[in-house]
């Protein structure tokens, strides 16, 4: 019997723990808070590599590397945070990232292949080779913020 | 402006009736013209010149966004309200180019924004900020650009709004807003403040995006470089100290030389690009004094 309570109580969890997984849809200040935490740690693996590219900064292969690797998985992770729900949140996305969708994906998908293309150069042991590679992805991000951020 | 007197020379002998004269004295007459080109070309400085054009950003409009365009070979599409400007070729090959310009014509076009046949040029070309360019630096601008390869790349026409392609028009729009003139160094400024004023107004031409515009796309001047929006629509920041005053200099240095902020920040393009052809290139005594100036602007609230 008691068995069977915990069973059963266990259960009622595990349900309530999977409705509220599959129901939860984080409001959309959350939604704002995270993209834009994805968008600083961007800056924040992409600043240096920018510095080396420029000559501001010894270029260390091993950094750029690992960098490289942490910018792939990142540039996957803003663009669900553009929910349509977020349209009227406070933030520097302009309307255009809610009107012209096709746009913003195809601008979103710009930077993953510039990404793709670093990870591929910090590899190849080419330093300007590598170097073109970091100004790539600093062309990507620049063309986006062009048309869908008000930078206040 | 010492140029105009050698200008009629470089093209007049071009009309002979060349048919009529032997062969060698033919010869001799285009080596003669060569030669007296070259020295022409010689009185500016070639080098000195690379450099004040990368000071003007000249690449920026006269080379096409394409992957692997020819520099200085035209092509950039402008939009504006008041239609599309296309950056036109201004190497030195005679069809496609500039190749047939006198140095006097180029001068003319940058000083008083009037092309070699006497019409206005539009001022999407930034006449109003390069008639403060002095005599000196025009002078060694013109000879770099001849030393270009000429590309046969043909410009393409501007695609503009039925009134606003009449350029005869112009001559009321630059009578009301275009003073044409060189740089007038402020005597109450420091040297530094006026090598950065140079550079902003004038080569640099700061304010045709960071000033905003009236309904006549003439900027406002009462707003000068305290941002708004840009001549293609989009928001562009106010660059006087009631904005700029949260960076400090070594900032401002970075993110003009390397085009991220020190959080890693990227600008939009259309000043990533800036940075690349421009700031980035300056001499560190040219970025000094231009944000030397900046902060010396009067601030202007808003963004």
């Amino acid at each position: 019997m008691k068995v069977k309570n915990v069973l059963i109580a266990l259960t009622a969890v595990a349900f309530g723990a999977g409705a509220s997984l599959a129901l939860a849809q984080a409001k959309p200040e959350v939604l704002v808070k995270q993209r834009q935490a994805a968008m600083t740690l961007q800056g924040k693996y992409f600043g240096p590599l920018a510095a080396m590219a420029q000559g501001k900064a010894p270029f260390n292969a091993a950094v750029v590397a690992r960098n490289a690797g942490f910018l792939e998985a990142l540039s996957h992770m803003p663009w669900d945070g553009f929910d349509a729900s977020t349209k009227d949140a406070k933030s520097e996305a302009l309307p255009l990232v809610f009107s012209d969708t096709a746009k913003f994906k195809q601008a979103s998908e710009n930077l993953q292949a510039a990404v793709v293309k670093l990870v591929a150069a910090s590899k190849g042991g080419d330093e300007a080779a590598t170097k073109a590679a970091i100004g790539g992805v600093g062309k990507t991000c620049g063309g986006c913020h062009d048309d869908f951020r008000h930078k206040s | 402006m010492t140029v105009t007197t050698m200008t009629a020379t470089g093209r007049k002998p071009l009309a002979t009736p060349s048919a009529v004269l032997p062969c060698a004295l033919r010869a001799t007459l285009l080596a003669l013209l060569l030669a007296a080109a070259g020295a022409a070309a010689a009185q500016g400085n070639a080098k000195q010149g690379e450099y004040l054009a990368e000071a003007g950003g000249c690449v920026g409009c006269h080379t096409d966004s394409k992957e692997g365009a020819v520099p200085f070979a035209g092509g950039r599409a402008l939009k504006t309200p008041f239609g599309t400007f296309y950056g036109p070729n201004i190497t030195p090959d005679p069809q496609a180019g500039i190749g047939r310009w006198s140095e006097a014509d180029f001068v003319r076009a940058m000083r008083n924004g009037v092309r070699p046949d006497g019409a206005n040029l539009f001022p999407a070309f930034p006449y109003p900020s390069f008639t403060k360019i002095s005599d000196k630096d025009l002078s060694d601008l013109w000879a770099y650009l001849r030393t270009l390869p000429p590309s046969g790349r043909v410009s393409r026409e501007h695609d503009l709004g039925l009134f606003f392609r009449w350029r005869p028009l112009l001559t009321v729009w630059k009578w009301m807003f275009f003073k044409p003139g060189e740089f007038v160094p402020d005597a109450k400024a420091t040297a530094e403040v006026n090598r950065g004023a140079y550079l902003t107004q004038a080569l640099g031409h700061c304010g045709e995006c960071h000033t905003p515009r009236n309904f006549l796309g003439a900027p406002i001047q009462s707003r000068y470089l305290a941002g708004g929006k840009g001549p293609e629509g989009k928001t562009v920041p106010n660059l006087t100290p009631a904005h700029l005053k949260k960076l400090s200099d070594g900032e401002l240095q970075d993110f003009l030389t390397l085009g991220v902020t020190a959080d890693g920040d990227v600008p939009a393009e259309a000043m990533g690009e800036v940075i690349r052809n421009t700031t980035s290139k300056l001499l560190p005594a040219d970025l000094k004094a231009l944000i030397a100036y900046l902060r010396a602007l009067a601030p202007i609230a808003g963004d």
